[in-house]
């Protein structure tokens, strides 16, 4: 029941954030040089379509009124038309969704894994020789250009050993079925992953530090150790568990950074996400499918807040709204 | 700016800030120009050149000097341009409170999730690449961090008393937050800032990869970016601007983080596996000393205490905050944090040592006293201090807590066990399920008491079990912990600074102060005929219908070297107290006082 209630006001804060964002999206556009009709629908768009547009957008009427009309556009799933592939934007995005899931989701879930655990461990003793070097260590790897770290890795392990593919996500001409293809694609996300993962492992080592650390100052800590739980139990069945909670926040909070790594890996890598799609549109010029990515990129992130918001409500029975 | 790692981030920030401004005349000491295609290309590092020359015959240790202009000025410009716009804003939310506060809390909520690295591509993109454009996106997607520390910040100083004075003394709201509220509060925006300039190094650097970057400019990013396409024959070309990032973005950091960071010291207590048999007796603890590691040095917290308990006893240990009491019982489970130990003196519980000559006592590969850890020794906690875990049911902690002493049993014998002792102490059945801060404090004490009491323990150490609780709720307590102390026959030490709860509870009282143990002996010799001043002190604060109520000071635990540790305190102190300490002499039947000049019998009160 509660759950629910939270939900639903959590659900209608991902509203404004979405309507500031298109509006954004939209005086952006307003300000920029150029034709707006030319930046929506395509510098070397035909002249019939150049006035669908702007009837459309209602580019002649004021600004509150192409405002208006953009906003309607925009809710009702329309993000144009992309100038290379004359495709709907949202298909575009949609369609290149699958292999960003992938490659965030695997760099993800390693780094929360490993980094949480190593953190968790180290803040039993902190200050100690092991917990200084490796904080130092968990520093310097948010502190390194992702596209850097992944030009090292390229370096290493395909120009110097050629060890693993660097380059898109399958074998041009590889296997298309069964396991071969799968044992494929895992090699290919093996560089991309690690690039991506790298950098989040230290963020969440540090988190999972402090978090860990806090808790394990906390009374009910020093009763489960007086009842005689061993040391293990009482750092991950007990302290981790409850240091969870700050760690999970601050994943709903910084989505938004860990796509910007995204592309950039994705970029690096030819990886065929969205990361790509919004580099090859920053080429091509193609307006719509950079203001699209930017509004399904902040509506991703305003979900995951969403999401963040639920999952601390399910966890810590405290948390009422 | 304490540790190592504080100092190096600064100077390594104060060398790259110095190369930055200086890069325009360094080309007199031997520095290339940027731009000059002069070498030859594609040489690997050396002496001529340090970072070897790119795929135009560019010297890269000086593209790389130059590029720290750049990242420099992207760092310091968006950083400051961001903490200007959240401190003004988040000071006038913060401030003025109200719907102004309710508008923009709800703004910096909603900056806060637009992603900023897609929206300053969108803008560098539809804007054209320009470095002061690149500066000014970044600062309009962070600003919201800084607004949200300030509105907090000055949330907390608004009360503060000079800000209400300078108000009262006719300052306008302006003068009050420029000159009160902001200057106080700029401490964590500072921290902020140092990261948000590792975070802008980064975004500029990120753009400049994906060929966004300012084409006119000299920058890291830009380096490495055509670096990548020769990664093959000059890997030199990306690696030094890179590291030369991860450099500055670390100190940026490592500087954040050391602003608002303290070390513990640890203290490693000593364990022993060869000691001789103990002698019979429930509990004796013999000369105790505990240690605490502090900043200022070693704090002696308990110092020297001696202690004895057959089964069915009742002590109440007595003092205010700081004596020791608390340290004695966690030295006595064996609960002391890190940066505290045991180093001296001997505990033995029915016939074990759990320590000897001021070492843990070992059993095989753990301390002895996990064998009789909550079976035969158990604690009871002030619950309001958080003592049961907040996210979990109060089933689940009482359950988990029997089946880790009680493997072999069932769910159903220890929910079984649970809901006897739940009937025992008072506690409705259906709260079994119900998460502690659901349950009213004497509810939550009542819980914390049940768990204790799980394995019908030979010993109960009551660690301010009343505390916290109103004077009703706080007698039903004592009463219940004494009912069934009579009833399971359990050993009880009882450990308060009220010395009414003990006086109604435990046969015996020792009253601490300053790690040690000033007097002890039967309840009623002591309230009838208290000998050391401390003592006398402690049952005229009692409350009392008539009479001035004289609340005790906190003590200074240890440090004060061979003189009596109250003598600072003491009414009757003369000079022999102040130059010597002490020792415990026989006031009367069992009971005994540390004090030079022991109260005569039946004295003033």
């Amino acid at each position: 029941m509660r759950i629910w209630r939270t939900g639903l006001t959590r659900l209608l804060q991902v509203f404004p954030v979405l309507l500031v964002v298109v509006v954004l999206n939209f005086t952006l556009i307003h300000l920029a040089p150029g034709d707006i009709s030319g930046l929506l629908a395509g510098e070397s768009a035909d002249p019939a379509y150049l006035a669908g547009v702007r009837a459309q957008y209602g580019l002649d009427q004021p600004y509150i009124v192409q405002l208006w009309r953009y906003i309607a556009t925009v809710a009702s799933g329309d993000l144009g038309l992309s100038f290379r592939t004359h495709q709907p934007v949202l298909w575009e995005v949609l369609q290149r969704t699958p292999a960003t899931l992938l490659l965030v989701g695997t760099a993800l879930t390693c780094s929360i894994v490993v980094g949480t655990t190593i953190g968790a461990w180290i803040a039993r003793k902190p200050g100690g020789w092991l917990d200084q070097i490796i904080s130092l260590v968990s520093i310097s790897l948010f502190s390194i250009p992702v596209f850097w770290l992944g030009l090292m890795l390229i370096l290493i392990f395909a120009v110097w050993n050629r060890w693993l593919p660097t380059s898109g996500m399958q074998t041009p001409g590889g296997p298309r079925e069964g396991l071969a293809m799968v044992t494929d694609v895992l090699r290919h996300l093996v560089l991309p992953a690690l690039t991506l993962a790298a950098a989040w492992v230290g963020q969440y080592v540090r988190l999972s530090r402090s978090a860990v650390q806090a808790v394990l100052a906390e009374s009910y800590i020093t009763t489960v150790r007086a009842i005689g739980f061993p040391e293990r139990r009482v750092l991950l069945h007990y302290a981790l568990r409850n240091a969870l909670l700050p760690v999970i926040t601050v994943f709903g909070l910084q989505l938004g950074l860990v796509l910007a790594g995204a592309t950039l890996t994705e970029t690096l890598f030819s990886w065929p996400g969205l990361g790509r799609l919004i580099y090859d549109a920053i080429l091509a010029r193609d307006t719509p499918v950079i203001m699209g990515a930017f509004v399904m990129m902040s509506f991703s992130v305003a979900l995951a807040s969403f999401a963040t918001d639920i999952a601390y409500a399910a966890l810590d029975p405290r948390v009422r709204f | 700016m304490r540790s190592a790692a504080s100092r190096i981030s600064l100077a390594v920030v104060l060398l790259m800030l110095t190369a930055a401004l200086a890069a325009p005349w360094l080309g007199r000491l031997g520095l290339m120009a940027p731009e000059a295609m002069d070498a030859q290309p594609y040489l690997p590092p050396g002496l001529d050149h340090w970072f070897g020359t790119d795929n135009f015959g560019r010297d890269v240790f000086a593209r790389v000097v130059w590029g720290s202009r750049v990242a420099l000025v992207v760092a310091v410009g968006s950083s400051a341009l961001a903490s200007l716009l959240g401190i003004c804003l988040g000071a006038l939310a913060g401030y003025f409170g109200g719907w102004i506060d309710g508008f923009l809390s709800r703004t910096f909520d909603v900056f806060l999730l637009i992603p900023t690295f897609f929206l300053v591509l969108l803008i560098v993109a539809l804007f054209g690449a320009s470095l002061p454009l690149t500066l000014l996106a970044i600062a309009i997607t962070t600003w919201p961090r800084s607004a949200r520390i300030m509105r907090a910040q000055v949330l907390t100083l608004r009360g503060r008393v000079y800000v209400q004075a300078a108000r009262a003394a006719g300052a306008s709201h302006l003068q009050a937050l420029t000159q009160h509220v902001i200057p106080n509060g700029l401490g964590p925006i500072v921290t902020d800032g140092t990261l948000l300039m590792g975070l802008a190094v980064l975004t500029e650097a990120s753009l400049s990869f994906l060929g966004l970057g300012d084409p006119d400019t000299v920058s890291w990013g830009l380096m490495i970016f055509d670096g990548q396409r020769q990664l093959r024959l000059a890997p030199w070309m990306s690696i030094f601007p890179g590291l030369a990032m991860l450099l500055l973005v670390a100190a940026f950091n490592l500087l954040g983080d050391g602003l608002g960071t303290s070390r513990l010291r640890r203290m490693r207590p000593r364990t022993t596996s060869a000691v001789p048999a103990a002698e019979p007796g429930l509990l004796a603890i013999e000369d105790l000393c505990v240690d605490y590691q502090t900043e200022a040095g070693l704090l002696h917290a308990v110092n020297g205490v001696s202690l004895r308990l057959e089964r069915g006893d009742r002590i109440g240990i007595v003092g205010e905050s700081g004596c020791g009491k608390s340290t004695l019982a966690a030295a006595l489970m064996q609960i002391l944090p890190a940066n505290a130990a045991a180093t001296q003196g001997r505990i033995r519980f029915d016939g074990n040592w759990l320590l000897h000559d001021g070492a843990i006592v070992t059993q095989g590969r753990s301390p002895a006293i996990d064998r009789l850890r909550w079976v035969r020794i158990a604690m009871i906690f002030q619950s309001a201090m958080n003592a049961l875990n907040p996210v979990m049911t109060v089933r689940r902690q009482l359950i988990e807590a029997y089946r880790l002493h009680r493997p072999q049993s069932t769910r159903q014998d220890a929910t079984a066990r649970v809901e006897t002792l739940f009937g025992l102490i008072g506690v409705p059945r259906d709260r079994l399920d119900a998460y502690p801060h659901e349950l009213s404090g004497g509810m939550r004490q009542r819980v914390v008491i049940a768990l204790s009491l799980l394995f019908e323990p030979d010993l109960v150490v009551a660690d301010e079990p009343t505390t916290a609780l109103d004077a009703l709720i706080k007698d039903q307590i004592l009463g219940e912990i004494l009912a069934l102390q009579r009833r399971m026959n359990l050993a009880l030490i009882l450990i308060s600074h009220d010395m009414g709860a003990v006086a109604e509870t435990c046969a015996r009282i020792a009253v601490m102060y300053g790690g040690e143990i000033v007097e002890t002996g039967p309840t009623e010799a002591v309230f009838a005929h208290p000998a050391h001043p401390y003592t006398r002190m402690l049952i005229d604060a009692l409350p009392r219908l008539h009479g001035p109520v004289l609340a005790p000071r906190a003590a200074p635990a240890g440090g004060m070297g061979l003189a009596c540790k109250f003598a600072p305190r003491c009414p009757g102190a003369t000079e022999i107290c102040r130059t010597q300490a002490p020792v415990s002499r026989n006031i009367g039947d069992r009971h005994e006082a540390s004090c030079h000049h022991p109260l005569a019998e039946g004295g003033m009160s």
